[in-house]
């Protein structure tokens, strides 16, 4: 590959470089110039992540050749803030807590600034607008509107800069508005995730995955890929000289397939090498056998006999089965003047944080391994690496780097077993940096349900029994289902009082990406059934849905499903002010629609929101010259 | 990932085509890059070596717009932001900035150019409906055959094939000013922004002097078969007819089969009707002039 020789100013500074011909403007600002405020999420021009300025004009830098830039000038995160004197753009972010995870916030800052260069008067819509190539997983963009509103309105001097201080606490810090201490290096894009470190004589990893969704792996030679000039280290279940097979609650999940691939994206084999290309072109070189096994995607099917069967301990495909039975539902059905019966299914979920895995390994002088991951469980991860490796526990070292996103999602581990392992073969750090492709296929979901759902109750809206039937598709490995099962069906029939309960959470393995935590652990799923179903409920007996929900809501020092006894439960102050900030009309569904008094006058009602840190006001506090 | 030995950024068309020349089929044209680097990635092309880009951006016969007479012309590496930005085609291709708005986003529509819109030929080009809108012609140029012209609806032939030559590039987009014509771009895909057409609908219209009926209008469709359409039925039902939602209906409702997609025919249809109604509506909204359609069954819009 021939080089480029690129000149260009960055951040006001003349830079000189030569770089690789297929070099994208990102690549070069990261990768060759060490900014690495400029994330880079997606690689396809979605996200925005990579936002910079060229001659003036913002552009995604990950759609963009280096090439064609060169003699531009170029701005980037780093350069709004020199010496970290931030903006007004950046001050208003970091007062609105507009920065959580911070990983899309270089992107939105520089978005946010070009709006408000271009037009130092926009207005809401046109900030919704000239941000809609940015995308935010944690904020729900409210916090992010209201700090470009902020900022505007401080640059055109209709609220004074102090408005950019921190809000004096009073007495409690409960309900007082605190900036986050880490958001003045999220929106300067000074923080380090792990995909932005570097280290002296690191190499990089790309993994070999699995192309399907069960199969028996007969050979694996690596020799060709070895043979490569600048592979360091090719890594296979081969090499594990600890106890490969990990899991948060059952240890089914090995460090890298063994004689066995049970989905579609399970890492196979690891090479570290010089670049990314010659470690992707190793990868291409391996050469492995497979025998194709049948599959197995549906969870209900995978738990019928004579199927695919994924591990050799679970025959039946089960992972993890959470009973709970109270009282006798078939005396609650047998009492009861109506049954309820109705199928929930709900989908699989990514997590899709605008981070993507990303991990960086290396062997410290006196043999101890250190890996830096964006990890949401690094104790257990740890535990997991010494066994993995076979090494003490005092020899393996881990460090959570800024999580750019988690949801749930990097709590289950996959990758930093192998990562540890090749960064300890080559005897030199590695670094590896997921795709968005790969944190796609590879990275575990949210569990998708079928729920059977079943319920008595009396002509006045009384439970006398619930029946719910769950079955989840846990994927390939157990990763977190058992706890996901636990959770889910704990919480399944809800916050109120049911003399007989009968639920039955069953976690199954089938050949789909494997399911683990996210946001609610399982609860998401179950209560979304169990609000559906009251819905239902209250329209076949002619009840308002707040109605049936306060007869059978539990109260001060209840006895949950489960026998914890509950202090001070709140649903009835939950229900009371969802019903008045949703201008409820009480009623029973049949009745809502057209007769609703409240639509019809004035438009449409502001939607239900947290109340905003910032609001612009009508008019200028103080007039400025 | 896309991967190559060589990027050259010929500063003139004679440079452009002797690198052409040179590397022949080892080379790959490149505009705006905005659909070569997503294409290469896992997914879809994977990894991909093209030995060598040719990027023709700079090249000054691709770029400028300009107005001589009537007659407005554009470079074919004119990013669709230029749509949004620049007085010469805000006023005299009013299609055009509609049709930016719903194109990718602000950061894209700076890379991304109109010619590699029409070259790369998608069903689904948001590009390619509002430029037959305005009647616009190509203007394409090779070393071996000059300079020859080609209307912009018999330029793609298939998904992804046009009757671009070998060795010939699309220099230039040209067309009559439509200064007044009222406008608007209709369009549905699976998400609200940054997405690909599944339907969109491009409409260009004026009012004769009095204001009551109408003397022009032009409505293009992609999305729904192998080449964006013209709705020329549709076009002949309104022209010359008072301003009335009875004879917007009835044009919407022509019965029509314009949809020859190969998945979600009956889908397709539906939106097909609704945004014919819409676009001639909204294109009116757009020169001052209100009806009220009479079917008040819409799709969400986006823009408003």
């Amino acid at each position: 590959m021939a080089d480029l020789n690129i000149s260009m100013t960055v951040n006001g500074r003349s830079v000189e470089k030569t770089t690789a011909a297929n070099s994208r403007l990102l690549d070069f600002i990261r990768n060759d110039l060490n900014l690495t405020g400029s994330k880079e999420g997606c690689g396809a021009g979605e996200c925005g992540s990579c936002s910079v300025f060229v001659d003036g004009v913002l552009v995604k830098s990950c759609m963009v050749p280096v090439a064609k830039v060169d003699g531009a000038e170029i701005e980037t995160v780093e350069g709004l803030a020199p010496r970290r004197q931030m903006t007004p753009v950046q001050r208003a972010f970091h007062k609105t807590g507009a920065s959580q995870c911070g990983y899309c916030i270089p992107g939105m800052v520089m978005a946010a600034t070009s709006i408000l260069r271009e037009n130092p008067q926009a207005d809401l819509q046109e900030i919704k607008q000239g941000l809609g190539g940015n995308i935010c997983r944690c904020t729900g963009y409210q916090k992010i509107f209201e700090a470009v509103e902020l900022a505007r309105d401080v640059i055109n001097g209709k609220v004074p800069e102090t408005a950019l201080d921190e809000d004096e606490v009073g007495d409690s810090f409960v309900g007082a508005n605190v900036r986050r201490l880490d958001a003045p290096s999220k929106v300067t894009g000074a923080l380090r995730y792990a995909g932005d470190m570097v280290v002296p004589d690191m190499l990089h990893m790309q993994v070999l995955r699995s192309p399907h969704p069960h199969a028996l792996i007969k050979s694996i030679d690596t020799a060709d890929a070895e043979a490569i000039a600048g592979v360091e280290a090719v890594v296979t279940a081969a090499d594990i000289s600890g106890d490969g097979e990990f899991g948060v609650f059952v240890h089914d999940q090995p460090t890298l397939a063994a004689g066995k691939v049970r989905y579609v994206g399970e890492a196979i084999a690891a090479v570290a090498a010089e670049s990314e290309v010659i470690a992707r072109e190793a990868v291409k070189a391996i050469k492995i056998e497979f025998e194709e096994l049948p599959a197995v995607f549906d969870p209900k099917i995978a738990m019928a006999e004579g199927g695919p069967v994924l591990h050799d301990y679970a025959q039946d495909n089960v992972t993890y089965h959470v009973p709970i039975r109270k009282g006798d539902t078939e005396k609650g059905f047998a009492e009861a003047d109506v049954i309820v019966e109705q199928d929930y299914d709900t989908q699989p979920i990514e997590h899709a944080y605008l981070e993507p895995e990303a991990g960086l390994a290396y062997e410290e002088a006196d043999g101890t391994i250190t890996v830096h991951s964006p990890s949401q469980n690094i104790t257990h991860h740890r535990h997991a690496l010494s066994r993995i490796l076979g090494m003490p526990i005092n020899k393996v070292r881990m460090i959570m780097s800024p999580v750019g996103g988690g949801f749930g999602g990097k709590e289950d581990m996959h990758y930093q077993g192998f990562l540890a392992l090749a960064a300890l073969k080559a005897c030199r750090p590695v670094r590896y940096v997921f795709t968005r492709e790969e944190s796609i296929i590879a990275s575990a979901k949210r569990h998708g349900f079928k729920v059977r759902y079943r319920m008595g109750l009396k002509n006045d809206g009384r439970i006398t029994a619930t029946e719910m039937h769950m079955v989840s598709d846990g994927g390939a490995y157990g990763c977190s289902t058992e706890g996901v099962m636990r959770k889910s069906a704990i919480l399944a029939a809800g916050p109120y009082n049911i003399p007989n309960v009968k639920i039955d959470a069953i976690g199954v393995y089938t050949n789909n990406t494997p399911a683990g935590a996210m946001r609610a652990f399982g609860a998401l799923q179950s209560q979304f059934t169990t609000e559906s179903h009251l819905d239902i409920c209250a329209e076949k007996l002619g009840l308002d849905p707040f109605e049936i929900r306060r007869i059978n809501m539990m109260q001060n020092g209840a006895i949950t499903h489960t026998k914890q006894k509950l202090g001070a439960v709140s649903i009835g102050q939950v229900l009371e002010e969802a019903g008045k900030v949703s201008g409820w009309e009480a009623g029973a569904p049949i009745v809502r629609g057209p007769t609703r008094s409240d639509l019809g006058r004035d438009g449409n009602r502001e939607p239900c929101t947290l109340v905003p840190r910032y609001t612009s006001p009508e008019t200028p506090e103080e007039e400025v010259a | 990932m896309l991967d190559c030995d060589q990027y050259l950024l010929p500063q003139s068309l004679d440079e452009a085509f002797d690198l052409i020349a040179t590397h022949g089929s080892a080379s790959q044209l490149v505009a705006g890059a905005t659909d070569l680097l997503p294409w290469a990635r896992e997914g879809r092309a994977g990894d991909v070596h093209i030995p060598v880009l040719i990027d023709i951006t700079r090249i000054p016969d691709l770029n400028g717009v300009s107005k001589e007479g009537n007659r407005i012309r554009l470079g074919a590496a004119t990013v669709f932001q230029k749509f949004l930005k620049d007085p010469i085609l805000r006023e005299h291709a009013p299609v055009m900035p509609h049709v930016a708005v719903w194109f990718a986003d602000d950061q894209l529509r700076q890379s991304a150019t109109i010619g590699g819109n029409l070259v790369n030929a998608s069903p689904a080009a948001d590009g390619t409906p509002g430029l037959m809108a305005l009647d616009a012609e190509l203007v394409l140029f090779s070393r071996a055959d000059g300079e020859r012209r080609v209307s912009v609806t018999e330029f793609p032939t298939g998904p992804s094939k046009s009757v671009l030559r070998d060795g010939e590039l699309i220099i230039a987009v040209e067309f009559d000013s439509a200064s007044g014509y009222g406008a608007s771009f209709e369009k549905v895909g699976h998400r609200r922004s940054l997405v690909i057409s599944t339907v969109c609908a491009a409409t260009a219209l004026k009012l004769d002097a009095s204001g009551e009926k109408f003397e022009d209008v032009r409505i293009a469709l992609a999305g729904v078969g192998p080449v964006p359409v013209r709705l020329s039925e549709c076009e002949d039902a309104l022209r010359g007819k008072p301003v009335t939602a009875a004879v917007i209906e009835a044009a919407a409702n022509l019965p029509l089969d314009r949809v020859q997609s190969r998945t979600r025919q009956d889908y397709r249809r539906e939106v097909v009707v609704n945004f014919v109604r819409r676009g001639i509506v909204d294109a009116l909204a757009s020169v001052g002039c209100d009806i009220e359609p009479s079917e008040t069954r819409e799709l969400e819009t986006a823009n408003g």
